[in-house]
């Protein structure tokens, strides 16, 4: 979907979030999750950089999630802290961030990146 | 001693609120709500910015350029180095607060002694200035008032307290929640060279870094429960913030030979039954530093704490040399203990 390359797409339901894993696992983009929260702080300061690497990286797939909208989302995953940024690559568990750690988040992303479609 | 260098020495302040709107208070969401903005505009008052954060449930936690920063529904802790005006993020944060229906309850603002007082701007230049510079910002509410030097008998560790609270915040609502602030001097030098970042063009300042000494030098261990946030600054100098729950740990890292300096806080409750586990990470703590002299200020109130931390001391080789107590509006009581190694 070109028009969603380089930006960060934002799941509000279960249903729209299991779509972008069916999308996720057929196109074999990694994919990138931003588990986030309206009052999290340390989110909101994260959430420009995000949106950077998502035009960085425009072959890779950026969805935020918001724990509280997707609870049973965010309880499968195991999300404790905030934020989390789960990597995905064909629907398996490939790597984490914890934290807003911009260095941490680049070097992971760049790392599983490479096998891109 | 160095003529002049980085001050490791922090300048801690912790404001408590509480809001008189049901409708406000609903979300139990509090400080927490204060946009990145307000936060930035405050932090730019106090000149550091954010290279690490964090939340939970609890609370957010963020590594500043200079130390670090606790953001709780009613409570906020600023903790900075360097010659950072601290003082000054009192004012936004209270018009901040104000715009969420928060009123500032109670202020406690402590800090050892400056290796390099000439050096600190206004109002840090004496804690006579200080002292005055905060009874004429903070607003009349908060009638309780106390300014005190704690002694020691060592001249480069001293404790200085001023706290302020309103007529029904004296005693503190969180009265088992206890503090230790430890200030380290004179460490080990082999084990300060590890917060130096290793030579070669691989090398860079930020998390990544960070977390490779947070592994190496055995920070890691100290609360294996903690989520950790960790920061290595060029060409040396580190910080980390661990969260676990509603409970912090911070320690930041002046490694310099001349000027060196770590601190460790953290905090607890006297109803935790794993009394154990504080003497633990505190005893490794220290040993991550080995310092020649520390100084520890535990804030509570109620007395069984601190009696554990000479407790937990002694057996590394650190004696202690003094022990203040005294009694304080909001914080309880303060009692400040200095150790040496026994080797010298």
């Amino acid at each position: 979907m070109a028009g969603e390359d380089g930006q960060v797409i934002g799941c509000h339901t279960v249903e729209a979030w299991k779509e972008q894993l069916e999308r996720g696992n057929e196109s074999k983009k990694l994919m990138v999750i931003d588990f986030a929260a309206s009052w999290c702080g340390p989110c909101r300061v994260i959430a420009p950089f995000l949106a950077e690497l998502a035009k960085e990286f425009p072959h890779v797939t950026f969805l935020k999630l918001d724990v509280d909208e997707l609870k049973s989302v965010a309880e499968e995953w195991a999300v404790e802290a905030m934020p989390t940024f789960l990597f995905l690559k064909e629907g398996k568990l490939v790597d984490k961030v914890v934290g807003a750690k911009k260095e941490k988040l680049r070097q992971t992303i760049a790392m599983h990146a490479t096998a891109a479609a | 001693m160095a003529m002049s260098g980085f001050e490791g020495f922090e300048k801690r302040l912790e404001l408590h609120f509480f809001g008189d709107d049901p409708v406000m208070m609903d979300n139990n969401l509090g400080l927490r709500l204060l946009d990145f903005e307000s936060l930035e505009q405050v932090l730019n008052a106090v000149q550091c910015t954010v290279v690490s954060a964090v939340a939970n449930q609890y609370f957010d936690a963020y590594v500043l350029s200079e130390s670090s920063l606790f953001v709780y529904p009613t409570k906020i802790i600023i903790k900075t180095c360097g010659t950072t005006q601290l003082l000054k993020s009192i004012r936004p944060l209270i018009h901040y607060a104000c715009n969420l229906g928060l009123t500032l309850c109670s202020c406690r603002y402590t800090r050892g002694s400056f290796i390099f007082p000439k050096a600190q701007p206004f109002p840090h230049t004496s804690f006579k200035e200080e002292v005055l510079y905060l009874e004429d910002t903070l607003p009349t509410n908060l009638c309780y008032r106390k300014a005190s030097v704690m002694p020691s008998k060592i001249t480069t560790h001293s404790w200085h307290v001023f706290t302020a609270s309103d007529q029904s915040h004296i005693i503190p609502n969180d009265h088992d929640i206890y503090t230790i602030e430890v200030c380290m001097t004179e460490l080990d030098r082999a084990l300060a060279r590890k917060f130096f970042l290793p030579p070669g063009d691989g090398s860079r300042s930020g998390d990544i870094a960070g977390k490779e000494m947070t592994k190496v030098t055995g920070i890691s261990d100290i609360n294996p429960r903690a989520m950790i946030c960790d920061f290595a600054f060029d060409p040396c100098g580190y910080s980390m913030n661990g969260i676990h729950n509603d409970r912090y740990s911070t320690i930041h890292v002046t490694p310099e030979d001349g000027f060196s300096y770590a601190s460790y806080e953290c905090v607890g409750s006297i109803f935790d039954d794993d009394i154990e586990h504080f003497i633990g990470s505190l005893r490794k703590a220290v040993q991550v530093f080995r310092p020649a002299t520390l100084s520890v200020s535990t804030t509570c109130a109620s007395h069984e704490v601190w009696p554990r931390v000479a407790h937990a001391l002694e057996p590394l080789g650190l004696k202690c040399r003094s022990c203040a107590a005294d009694e304080f509006p909001a914080a309880g009581s303060i009692v400040f203990q200095t150790f040496t190694a026994r080797r010298k």
